[in-house]
């Protein structure tokens, strides 16, 4: 029965989440009548949150020397007459700076969301081992399957594969956070009206600043040593090397953000490129010819979307699994002093190491 | 005259060289390991794709610094 449900379930998202794009660009196309289509605007930051019942407009707030003024919505803001719109967003009306805007957008909700759906996700699941089932009996139920294949997979596959296996203990909380939380903000883009969160340079930065952090704090000596007094070398070299190498710790969180951004931002682009080739038509041939090809694009944007759901795995996998690679090599005590050091050869010997 | 959407077309085009030759000559070291000793396939795909994602990564840096030129932000 459950599963009858389920299932029902699955087809109907999926359902929704292959004829979202098309509701949301019919919506656009009307407003932009005879304009140009915003590609981006798509994509990009937003001060309401979209759901299929309207928008909802988030509260707006400025700390403004050292006061906290509160707007219930851009509207709010502006009736208020402190401030006035202008392209760049809201300014002050006496032309004055802004300390600090904590203003809340659409894709922190998302962040949020995604956040809190890991969290009921996993405190469920922690519930149901407590009270036994699945650690003394075999899990029960699709969702307890699918969350114990996860965690089993971020733990052998990721955590224990490519960190010293002493320390792995207290790094899958860390790691298995990063996978659930990244995987539900992808996934949250796939909902009709939804954004991900992860499409947002500023989200994705974030996450990498964290398990930048997260890196340095378990350097070992040898981690720090390999940094600022490099073994084995001439000092000459080793005036070259330093700068190199704190470069390098800085550049494999900027890969790990833009890595995370691009791709989610590609896939939203993609499909409403592909989608917008039916307008093209129309405008170059003719409504026929426009109406005619559109079976075409949008059965390639449905077999998009299913490729969208795999992105949004394999990007919440990529990351893990670079941090776990970049904690572990922070992490990890060296042997012997004569060493290479391109990433790729670390990760080998980890591999080495790991197997003997 | 603007050379920025002509910029960007042919940098997406070069970036899709580049990161196809490298991708593919992962795809080809993988199968034909995989094919020389099946029992490590596992430990062969995790590097696999931990090498397809820093070719990846480079690949997209490059396109976006193609979207900045079609968007003509910076010009």
């Amino acid at each position: 029965m459950a599963l009858k449900i389920s299932r029902t379930l699955l087809i109907i998202s999926f359902l929704l989440a292959v004829l979202s794009p098309l509701s949301i660009f019919a919506a656009d196309a009307t407003e932009s009548e005879g304009g140009s289509i915003d590609i981006l605007g798509k994509t990009a930051d937003h001060d309401y949150f979209d759901t299929a019942f309207g928008k909802i407009y988030l509260p707006r707030i400025y700390v403004i020397n050292g006061d906290i003024s509160f707007f219930s919505s851009t509207k709010k803001a502006l009736a208020s007459g402190e401030f006035i719109q202008t392209e760049e967003g809201l300014v002050r009306a006496d032309g004055e700076g802004i300390d600090l805007d904590l203003s809340i957008t659409s894709h922190l909700v998302y962040v949020w969301l995604g956040i809190l759906f890991a969290l009921l996700f996993t405190m469920w699941a922690a519930s149901r081992y407590k009270k036994g089932i699945g650690s003394q009996t075999a899990p029960k139920g699709a969702i307890q399957n699918i969350f114990e294949i996860l965690y089993l997979f971020v733990r052998d596959q990721i955590v224990f594969e490519y960190i010293p296996r002493e320390k792995a203990g207290k790094y899958i909380p860390f790691l298995f956070s990063v996978f659930m939380a990244i995987a539900m903000m992808n996934m949250l883009g796939l909902l009709p009206w939804g954004a991900s969160a992860t499409a947002d340079l500023t989200v994705t930065a974030t996450l990498a600043l964290i398990t930048f952090i997260v890196t340095q704090v378990s350097g070992t000596k040898d981690h720090w040593q390999h940094v600022f007094n490099f073994p084995g070398v001439p000092l000459l070299v080793k005036f070259i090397l330093t700068p190199v190498e704190i470069l390098g710790l800085l550049t494999k969180p900027f890969a790990l953000a833009i890595r995370l951004f691009a791709n989610m931002l590609s896939g939203k682009i993609m499909i409403i490129c592909i989608l917008g080739l039916i307008f093209i038509f129309t405008d170059l041939f003719g409504p026929s010819v426009g109406v005619g090809t559109s079976i075409f694009w949008v059965g390639l944007t449905s077999v998009l979307y299913g490729l969208k759901v795999f992105v949004a795995l394999l990007q919440a996998y990529i990351f893990t699994l670079l941090s776990a690679v970049f904690i572990g090599m922070a992490a990890e005590e060296h042997h012997h002093d004569d060493h290479h050091h391109s990433d790729l050869e670390l990760l080998s010997n980890t591999q080495q190491s790991n197997n003997h | 005259m603007d050379f920025g959407f002509l910029a960007a077309g042919l940098g997406a085009g070069i970036i899709a060289i580049g990161a196809g030759i490298g991708i593919g000559m992962i795809g080809k070291g993988a199968v034909e390991s995989i094919a020389r000793q099946p029992e490590a396939s596992g430990d062969i795909r995790g590097a696999m794709i931990l090498t397809a994602a820093f070719i990846e990564g480079v690949a997209l840096i490059g396109a976006i610094v193609c979207i900045l030129l079609a968007l003509g932000i910076g010009a």
